[in-house]
């Protein structure tokens, strides 16, 4: 929990927010979060465009009130499911936590995703780092400006695609992308383009690693999910130290010196600005970027890799190391019990709702046979991709009748039907009873459901 | 690997800014949470009997409206809390940070 030290001495701490230029790096655990990256992204920006049976496969249909994820959808009453969903992949999250550290962070996080992307776009327009802590402080020559320009560009024009697309998640990607040729967006699309776009363009492009030292919420309570088994970035003190510059193939025994030759190329490689050398902080999000310059500075010495490394507290005290402990046993029981749960309450949930509401107008209608009539509205959900005719039928304590006598409902997959439903009664024992609708489909009796409603008629 | 690679110094938020991104962005995020919660119990469409647009913009302008009234709301929260820690006794006399 160290707070960065106040750079050239003796500043205040409250200098106005610094640039950062990360230093570019070669290695393994690069290479990954770039396959990560492209994973991700593809995923984000492909997704919207698939279609399944009909439909955009993943669509959550906020102005129709339904989410579409590939063959499950859900409804408003669906809610739980949701939340479970949400719940699943919270624990998720600290359960990795605890087993492997900040891997979320370093990889998978969009914070860590987009910032990699836009880093990338400032790369190939303002060069690498020398040349962009350089341009930076030139003066405006006509390249700055064109540099500076094409780097705007790129990222504006990314910024607004990966706004377009978020929209997309939640109203068709196609009619939106088809009302953005014809420059007929609604205003609350271009609104929500705009606002993601900004925050995309804002967040990879200025604030990048201060959101994870500021902002986070989870940067800041992921070390309860810590323990001494927990996978790390460590700095291998005992073998670094002490640290010391050195002529390369010298004898470093001779001179005293630990394996670390100070070159600071891991501080310099650091998107946060931290040295891991002095042990755990935390703004370390995990990258892995000093490992890989780490790396190749012990490959040059010819000194065996990993003076930085993944390790763990345990590990590097030369004490047992467990991967099975009880934190462990009891994130990965409840995480597995609650996708248990989640799949076979998806699997027995009934695809068909139902729901039964009073006509407001009239309580009741006595009509000229000496039948009492009750109107209400069915509302008929068919939660099940394919269309549904739907007999609806009454059973109450005393005989009672639909008018007229057999209903059956056409509902089409993923839809609601409002069906009238008139109801009455030539028994007039009971002045009020409560009674049961129940709706089953003809080409499969077991997709059914029922709703309780009251009838009401005159009193002797 | 040149060792007098200048190095870029981590930058340090001032309060000022530290205090606007606390209360901005989990207001934003409980703001997103609580909007989700709302509208998953009650449709907009259900209150307005004559909709002035069409279903989509009437319901996507209420869920809009609602995110930004909650988000309000959290940040009045979150600005009253942190006012209340940062003119505390402590905060007051505790060290100049």
């Amino acid at each position: 929990m160290s707070t960065p030290a106040p750079h050239a001495g003796g500043e205040s701490l409250f200098v106005a927010a610094e640039k950062i230029y990360p230093r570019e790096i070669k290695g393994r655990f690069v290479n990954l979060r770039r396959a990560a990256v492209w994973a991700l992204l593809g995923l984000f920006y492909v997704l919207p465009w698939i279609e399944w049976n009909g439909h955009q496969a993943v669509l959550f249909d906020l102005p129709g009130r339904k989410f579409h994820i590939f063959a499950l959808t859900l409804w408003p009453q669906d809610f739980i499911f949701l939340s479970w969903l949400l719940i699943i992949a919270a624990l998720s999250l600290f359960f990795v936590t605890a087993v492997a550290g900040r891997l979320w962070c370093g990889y998978a996080c969009p914070q860590t995703v987009w910032t990699e992307t836009f880093v990338w776009m400032e790369r190939i327009t303002e060069g690498r780092r020398g040349a962009r802590m350089a341009l930076d402080r030139g003066p405006w020559t006509p390249e700055k400006i064109l540099r500076k320009c094409a780097k705007q560009v790129l990222w504006v024009s990314f910024a607004l695609w990966t706004g377009m697309t978020f929209v997309g998640f939640f109203s068709s990607v196609r009619s939106l992308s088809a009302s953005m040729m014809h420059l007929e967006l609604g205003p609350w699309e271009v609104f929500w383009t705009l606002f993601y776009a900004f925050a995309t363009y804002g967040n990879a492009g200025y604030l990048r690693e201060q959101v994870c030292k500021y902002m986070c919420p989870y940067a800041r309570f992921q070390s309860a999910m810590f323990d001494r088994d927990t996978l790390i970035i460590t700095y291998d003190t005992e073998r670094g130290e002490p640290r010391g510059a050195r002529r390369r193939g010298s004898d470093q025994h001779a001179q005293n010196l630990g394996d670390c030759i100070d070159c600071r190329i891991c501080v310099q490689a650091c998107p946060t600005g931290i040295d891991i050398r002095e042990g755990l902080q935390i703004e370390c999000i995990a990258c892995a970027a000093c490992v890989d310059a780490c790396d190749a500075v012990m490959d040059r010495m010819a000194y065996p890799r990993g003076l930085v490394r993944y390790s763990t507290q345990n590990a590097l005290e030369h004490k047992t190391a467990h991967v099975i402990r009880p934190r462990i046993i009891v994130y990965g029981t409840l995480l597995a019990l609650l996708i248990a749960g989640f799949i076979v309450a998806i699997t027995l949930r009934t695809p068909f709702g139902l729901d039964i509401l009073r006509d407001r107008n009239a309580l009741y209608r006595e009509l000229a046979d000496g039948a009492v009539e009750n109107v209400y509205m069915a509302k008929l959900l068919n939660k099940d991709e394919h269309a549904h005719d739907m007999l609806i039928e009454v059973h109450g304590p005393v005989p009672l009748e639909l008018d007229p006598a057999r209903i059956v409902a056409h509902v089409e997959g993923g839809a609601v039907a409002n069906v009238p439903l008139r109801v009455l009664t030539r028994d007039a024992s009971l002045a009020t009873f409560g009674f049961e609708v129940s709706v089953r489909a003809e080409d499969d009796p077991s997709l059914k459901a029922s709703a309780a409603a009251r009838f009401i008629q005159p009193g002797h | 690997m040149t060792p007098d690679d200048t190095e870029s110094a981590p930058p340090v938020w001032s309060r000022a800014r530290r205090d606007l991104a606390a209360v901005l962005w989990p207001s934003f995020l409980i703001a997103c949470v609580a909007t989700m919660l709302l509208f998953a119990f009650i449709d907009p469409a259900d209150f307005g009997e004559h909709l002035p647009h069409s279903l989509w913009s009437a319901r996507t302008a209420a869920y809009s409206a609602g995110f930004f009234f909650l988000w309000l709301i959290s940040i009045a929260s979150a600005a009253l809390t942190l006012y209340m820690v940062r003119t505390s006794r402590e905060e007051r006399g505790g060290p100049a940070r």
